[in-house]
């Protein structure tokens, strides 16, 4: 945890409310300082706190959810040479190289929306419409699309193509399914963030490199892109942040992590590890690992905004 | 001068293309609602049997009802709680604090598929399983730690000579939370209220493990749980999912623009 204060030197408590009290005042203070955070300690020591520190010693047991037997790291052990465990990571390695798409689509559309389009405010809206919509019917619509008898084989037949395809009928289709949906979805979230990031760049730089000739893509290549590291950085952690751990539902409605595990992700394969074969232990040990992934994601994330003298 | 305007064409082209892109589940969505089964798969044709066979296939108003309780009970703790922690990290000394404000932030990094295995099992050693109180308790704790952040950030900026001017009038630390801190937080409130409510509403995992029997559970998981038993028809199943859409829809178009600024207020910004 020392290194955590390293990563956030700000001390919340450092600004004093009333400087240079007596003793009964500043009791009185650091007395209704503790009883006002009392509600969010106990929220999460007992609802967070506790179930993580749980999981880790979980993770060293073998476990039905009533009584344990310590194994150790055999969890872990097994958990490494078991190939269905490295199919899933590999899930989570494709999802990592969508990224990329994830990132650069919305931040040419921002750029083109940044160009004091006619109407740009409805464009804002439809396309940060999926925020609002869940997983579990995003699923069930992008389940449609992809299916035998879908949307996308209609197209195809209306386009004269003879082309006939089921996506999620075979294992890497279907990831690309689940991946072209989750970068759908992402992109409004993502659009709004470069948004607001040009807003924040000087104006007179645009006009500069337009006095001087650059073209669009010169302009968006060599100016928009270096000046929006920090945008991008945070976009793409968001949105690694959110394929690892928030498409469960998506998953579940539109393929249930099949055909075979070529949708499972770790934290699909976590909970298919305990609430359908009931190996609370071993699927502890997956959520220990998935923990360790998101948790080292987000202390870089914390040094690369600080790196910018945040 | 042309080159120009014809660019500027091509960028409203592409943008009318990209809207096209994410409007098309809507429409497509609610185009086949009102289609039966046959219709569907003929392509042809429009009625409401779908939607009436919606309502006899799953208990809509109950479980919209079940979403609210359960959605509207969580945002309003976590509102109370992060508002709360948010004043005493931004304006009082106590021990403790900061390492206190560091496990909080430390909260946000725990993915909650790492957790849920003991929380369910601790919250159905308590007996909490299938009723309201496990699953709010869950999704307040999940929304509390980015809640606390947001305020601490957003009481940060309210300046301390408005708790010292209130402290010197005699005014208690929980008067001035209540009558100075609090209505100036409005904004902070509201972008977090809506940031949780979409959130809570949209969720499946808790829902389907913490409220299982029909009668309890939220409309998301309802929707769900048609979709995944695979012999429900279609058409159906899209209206439910349209039913179960509407509220956080209808909370996006209200409140866009808290929302956009909760985003950017988690750049730490």
């Amino acid at each position: 945890m020392s290194d955590m204060a390293a990563v956030r030197p700000a001390n919340p408590g450092a600004r004093r409310a009333v400087p240079k009290n007596t003793g009964r005042l500043r009791r009185a203070e650091q007395r209704a300082g503790l009883l006002f955070v009392l509600p969010v300690v106990v929220v999460y020591t007992v609802l967070l706190a506790l179930p993580i520190a749980q999981t880790f010693w979980y993770s060293l047991t073998e476990w039905n959810g009533i009584t344990s037997t310590f194994l150790g790291l055999d969890n872990y052990r097994r958990l490494f040479n078991d190939p269905t465990f490295w199919r899933v990571v590999l899930n989570n390695v494709m999802l990592l190289a969508a990224i990329p798409f994830a990132i650069l689509i919305p931040l040419l559309v921002a750029f083109l929306l940044n160009q004091k389009v006619y109407g740009w405010r409805f464009f804002r809206s439809v396309y940060f419409l999926p925020t609002a919509i869940s997983w579990v019917v995003i699923g069930i619509v992008a389940a449609r699309l992809f299916a035998a008898r879908g949307f996308l084989n209609g197209l195809f037949a209306a386009l004269g193509l003879d082309i006939r395809t089921d996506m999620l009928a075979s294992e890497y289709t279907a990831m690309l399914a689940v991946i072209i949906t989750f970068i759908w979805s992402v992109f409004g979230t993502n659009t709004i963030i470069f948004i607001t990031g040009m807003a924040t760049l000087d104006r007179d730089v645009y006009e500069a490199a337009r006095v001087d000739g650059a073209g669009a893509w010169q302009v968006f290549r060599y100016l928009t892109i270096p000046l929006l590291t920090r945008f991008i950085q945070f976009a793409f952690i968001l949105t690694l942040i959110t394929g690892f751990t928030a498409l469960f539902s998506l998953i579940f409605v539109m393929t249930t992590g099949g055909p075979g595990f070529g949708t499972t992700t770790l934290e699909f394969y976590v909970y298919q590890t305990a609430f359908a074969n009931g190996a609370f232990g071993y699927a502890a040990a997956i959520g220990v690992v998935l923990f360790a992934i998101v948790f080292t994601i987000s202390i870089i994330q914390l040094r690369l905004l600080r790196g910018r003298g945040e | 001068m042309i080159a120009g305007r014809l660019r500027r064409g091509a960028v409203f082209g592409i943008l009318c293309l990209v809207v096209v892109v994410m409007l098309f589940p809507f429409v497509y969505m609610a185009i086949v609602s009102f289609r039966s089964q046959d219709q569907f798969i003929s392509g042809e044709g429009f009625s409401l049997d779908s939607w009436a066979a919606l309502f006899d296939t799953l208990p809509v108003a109950q479980q919209l009802v079940n979403s609210m309780v359960v959605t509207v009970a969580a945002v309003v703790i976590i509102l109370a709680v992060s508002s709360m922690a948010g004043y005493a990290f931004a304006k009082l000394r106590f021990p403790g604090s900061a390492l206190i404000f560091i496990l909080i932030l430390a909260g946000m990094m725990i993915p909650v598929q790492s957790i849920i295995i003991p929380e369910f099992v601790n919250i159905a050693q308590v007996g909490l399983i299938n009723q309201y109180p496990g699953a709010i308790a869950v999704y307040a704790a999940l929304g509390t730690p980015l809640g606390t952040y947001l305020m601490t950030t957003y009481f940060r900026g309210v300046p301390t000579e408005l708790v010292e001017a209130s402290l010197v009038d005699g005014a208690s630390y929980w008067q001035i939370f209540r009558k100075v801190m609090l209505p100036l937080a409005v904004p902070a409130l509201v972008t977090i209220a809506v940031l949780q409510f979409i959130q809570i509403w949209d969720d499946l995992l808790i829902g389907l493990l913490f409220l299982q029997t029909p009668e309890v559970r939220t409309i998301t998981v309802g929707v769900a749980t048609l979709q995944s038993a695979r012999v429900i028809p279609i058409p159906l199943v899209i209206a439910g999912s349209l039913v179960s859409a509407m509220p956080a829809v209808v909370v996006y178009l209200a409140f866009q623009r808290q929302l956009i600024s909760g985003l950017t207020l988690g750049m730490g910004k």
